[in-house]
């Protein structure tokens, strides 16, 4: 209650947060001091996001206390947070693209108390603001014609246009090069000197003991500790990280897996994406595992190999084959399959029917050359499917909007089982998924292989990932970083290499 | 059991969701019950064939209209396109034989909707600016072509079209039978073919569309050229209703044409309608028009009664949607 007492600049004690039936945090204490850098770190769905949206009030908090300079705060908006100091630059960009920079940087102040706006001199303040950060950007241009590091920049210095007491930056660096990240840190320190607390969020742990002070390390929800950074290193920060039992939810598999590969890829670069030189096989029967952070390629270098997005150079061979897939088409009619992460957006077709997303992948089998419908063979298709994949519906009429997430995730999959796929890449096969269902989504993969599919499983999920692969390869800024095979799989083993680090050396085994 | 039927109609929710179920069938059975109890007229043979006639031009855009908003899609340019192959119909009329006048105005018609087609699918131009293009453009060439006056059929090829356009078959006008006819193909191209399962995936989720392997692309130019012919379809058909093609035909009838397909419970945003539907949406609109003019309401009131059917009709499906 008092201002001279207290130590923190910010003190969150005992935050818990549910959605629905999902508990993201519980009991989470953060204790930020004036003029330091905090680092948050976690696994991907540790729930640091959601603890910074309490902070910045996206989110209200179910139980706990937010103390701010000793006194109490609960904003119910963002604006409100913004009013007490708290500025958020979030992972995903919150830039309106059809504005200009400076319109950007000043958005919370246009038409605050003002008829008239003074256009040359918000466009000079906000050139200047650039200019002070290192950086050089036009503050008339339009946000849409940026690159993705000019928009990052111009994200942080919208953060710092107000009177910031704790700046938040969520993965600030992930599209920046070492210059920018130099540059940002260079930054971060001069802040820190005018007494700005900065809560950084980072996978980067190397960047963490560059520059942070203070490291408060989440799991599932929950903190597992604050350690001075000069007080500790790096394998106890990944200790604090990871160290969670695997559950019995993956079942057997028994494959004989093939000696040559199906399917291999082979110098694959993307014409717009950060892909680059990605090489790798599958064996028919093979688990193929691709593990990496968010951010690090992996859903990019699905979506190339299946023609969704423009490849710049390498190869993709199937059973021998060099193919030229330029669309998804293409890849479909060489019977390459593709479940997305997104399975609103992108995986099924929520108004329709069960019955008509599971046919749209091939007419074939179920229609004559003039392209007639044959209800009757349809009909025995998609029941046929309902049951092998035990999705829960009375019907097959049924739309999909109307399951739950478990159900439409297997609908998302049936369209790649009624054709005869010889490939699969599956990108987060259970993301929001119940654990029941996840099992059965398990149980159908191991089918899949077990028919001489390579299947290939992207997945944030570390223990899953662990449990159902036969190999792992782990993704780091657009390429594959390093390979494991099953005896080498443990979370500190792909979070070392997902970061860019190589394998602690086996004498310290 | 007979009570529980019985109870479930007689309470008031359940004839209200019966009612909004089948809120388009049940517009046009009220209009139909009402304009005959309020006009001797309305259930005459002529009044129903003249009807018939009327909407016929309009109802054959409507189906091209159609299968675009199915994709999530919307064709402007369908009213002015209906003036100029009705100028171009009539051209070819004088200078070539029947079928030939036909069949080239209707590929004509089909290239015109392949330049909308052209742009949307493969220029990504949003598809109210590319048919609004091509809807003035049409517009002006058709005034071009015609030098601005009407251009009358003047061979015995000519004669037969005007013949055919004013006579029925078993007490149908044979133009209506060419928009059932349209009307029963779309109806089952739409539903038991896969062309019509893949626009309808198309307009409820493009992006899925696209990673299911379907050449969105292609389904989207297909769909406008299909509209540029049906545009041609009926342009040939009001032409030779009154022996001539003029460059003032088919002034926004887009508009009523959306209308139609959104009275018949059509999404704009794509994914949702179908053929039948849009028939009675037309059935519907052609239906205020005649008994407020068997009524002698004069032009302008008749708008607004139109808007206001429009605005009822969209407005019960919402309830649906719920």
């Amino acid at each position: 209650m008092n201002n001279s007492e207290s130590e923190y600049r910010l003190e969150m004690n005992g935050i818990s947060k549910s959605f629905g039936i999902v508990s993201v945090l519980q009991d989470v204490n953060l204790k930020v001091k004036h003029g330091e850098i905090h680092a948050l770190i976690g696994e991907n769905g540790a729930g640091k996001s959601t603890l910074m949206k309490i902070l910045s009030g996206v989110h209200q908090k179910d139980n706990g206390q937010v103390f701010l300079n000793g006194e109490e705060i609960a904003p119910k908006n963002t604006h409100e947070g913004q009013l007490l100091g708290i500025s958020v630059v979030y992972q995903e960009l919150s830039l309106v693209n059809d504005l200009s920079v400076a319109e950007n940087i000043y958005l919370h102040k246009l038409g605050a108390n003002k008829f008239w706006m003074n256009w040359k001199k918000i466009t000079k303040d906000a050139g200047d603001l650039i200019k002070s950060l290192g950086f050089d950007i036009n503050p008339a241009a339009r946000v849409r014609d940026l690159s993705i590091v000019q928009k990052q920049v111009v994200e942080i210095a919208k953060a710092l246009s107000e009177d910031t007491k704790i700046l938040v930056l969520d993965e600030p660096t992930t599209v920046f090069d070492p210059t920018d990240t130099q540059k940002l840190f260079d930054n971060l320190l001069r802040l820190k000197k005018e007494g700005v607390s900065i809560i950084y969020i980072s996978h980067h742990l190397e960047e963490i003991f560059k520059i942070a002070d203070t490291v408060t390390v989440l799991k599932d929800g929950v903190d597992t500790g604050s350690k001075a950074v000069s007080e500790t290193d790096t394998d106890e920060v990944i200790r604090m990280m990871i160290g969670r039992e695997l559950k019995d939810l993956y079942p057997v598999r028994n494959v004989e897996i093939s000696k040559e590969p199906i399917f291999s890829v082979e110098n694959l670069t993307a014409k717009d994406t950060l892909v680059n030189n990605v090489s790798f096989s599958v064996r028919a029967g093979e688990v193929l595992g691709i593990a990496g952070l968010g951010g690090s390629g992996r859903t990019e270098t699905a979506k190339l190999i299946f023609g969704a997005d423009k490849k710049k150079s390498g190869t993709v061979t199937l059973g021998g084959e060099e193919l030229n897939i330029t669309c998804p088409a293409k890849a479909v009619k060489h019977s390459i399959g593709f479940v997305s992460e997104d399975r609103k957006e992108e995986g099924v077709f929520l108004p329709l029917s069960i019955g008509r997303n599971i046919s749209i992948t091939n007419f074939k089998p179920i229609s004559n050359k003039f392209g007639f419908i044959f209800s009757e063979k349809e009909k025995a298709n998609v029941i046929g499917l309902i049951d092998k994949l035990s999705i829960k519906t009375p019907s097959g009429k049924v739309v999909v909007k109307n399951l739950s997430g478990g159900n439409q995730q297997k609908v998302a999959l049936a369209k790649w089982l009624s054709i005869d796929s010889k490939v699969i890449i599956i990108d987060e096969p259970t993301r929001g998924v119940d654990v029941g269902a996840k099992v059965e989504i398990y149980n159908l993969i191991n089918e899949v292989a077990k028919k001489g599919v390579g299947v290939i499983v992207i997945s944030s999920d570390m223990p899953e990932i662990m449990g159902i692969s036969d190999r792992i390869l782990v993704m780091h800024k657009g390429t594959i970083f390093g390979e494991l095979p099953k005896e080498e799989f443990s979370e500190e083993n792909i979070l070392r290499y997902s970061i860019g680090k190589s394998l602690k050396s086996l004498m310290f085994h | 059991m007979a009570l529980t039927i019985k109870s479930q109609l007689s309470s008031p929710g359940g004839i209200l969701k019966f009612l909004i179920k089948y809120n388009t069938i049940f517009i046009f059975v009220l209009l139909v019950v009402f304009s005959a109890m309020i006009s001797d007229v309305f259930f005459t043979s002529i009044n129903l064939s003249n009807l018939l006639k009327q909407v016929s031009g309009i109802g054959i855009i409507s189906i091209g209209m159609l299968i675009v908003i199915l994709t999530g899609g919307i064709d402007l340019s369908v009213g002015s396109l209906v003036a100029l192959l009705a100028v171009i119909f009539a051209i070819l009329i004088n200078i070539v034989v029947l079928p030939v006048a036909i069949s080239l105005t209707i590929v004509i018609g089909f290239l015109l909707g392949s330049v909308s087609g052209y742009l949307v699918a493969y220029q990504k131009m949003a598809p109210f600016i590319a048919t609004l293009a091509l809807m003035t453009i049409a517009r002006g060439l058709g005034f071009i072509y015609s030098k601005g006056s009407p251009i009358t059929f003047k061979t015995p090829g000519g004669e037969f079209m005007a013949d055919f356009a004013n006579n029925s078959f078993l007490g149908i006008p044979n133009i209506a039978i060419i928009f059932i006819l349209i009307v029963v193909i779309a109806q089952v191209l739409l539903h038991y073919n896969v062309f019509g399962r893949l626009i309808i995936a198309i307009g409820s989720n493009e992006e899925a569309s696209r990673l299911s392997g379907i050449k969105v692309n292609k389904y989207k130019f297909l769909v406008y050229a299909i509209s540029g012919a049906l545009a041609a379809t009926a342009a040939i058909i009001v032409a030779s209703r009154t022996n001539l093609g003029s460059p003032n035909m088919g002034m926004a009838w887009e508009l009523d044409a959306i209308a139609a397909v959104v009275i018949g419970g059509a999404s704009l945003n794509g994914g949702k309608g179908s053929a039948i539907n849009t028939l009675m949406g037309v059935l519907i609109l052609g239906l205020i028009g005649n008994i407020l003019n068997l009524l002698n309401v004069p032009s302008y009131p008749q708008q607004v009664v139109k808007g206001a059917i429009i605005v009822f009709a969209v407005l019960l499906q919402r309830f649906e949607d719920k």
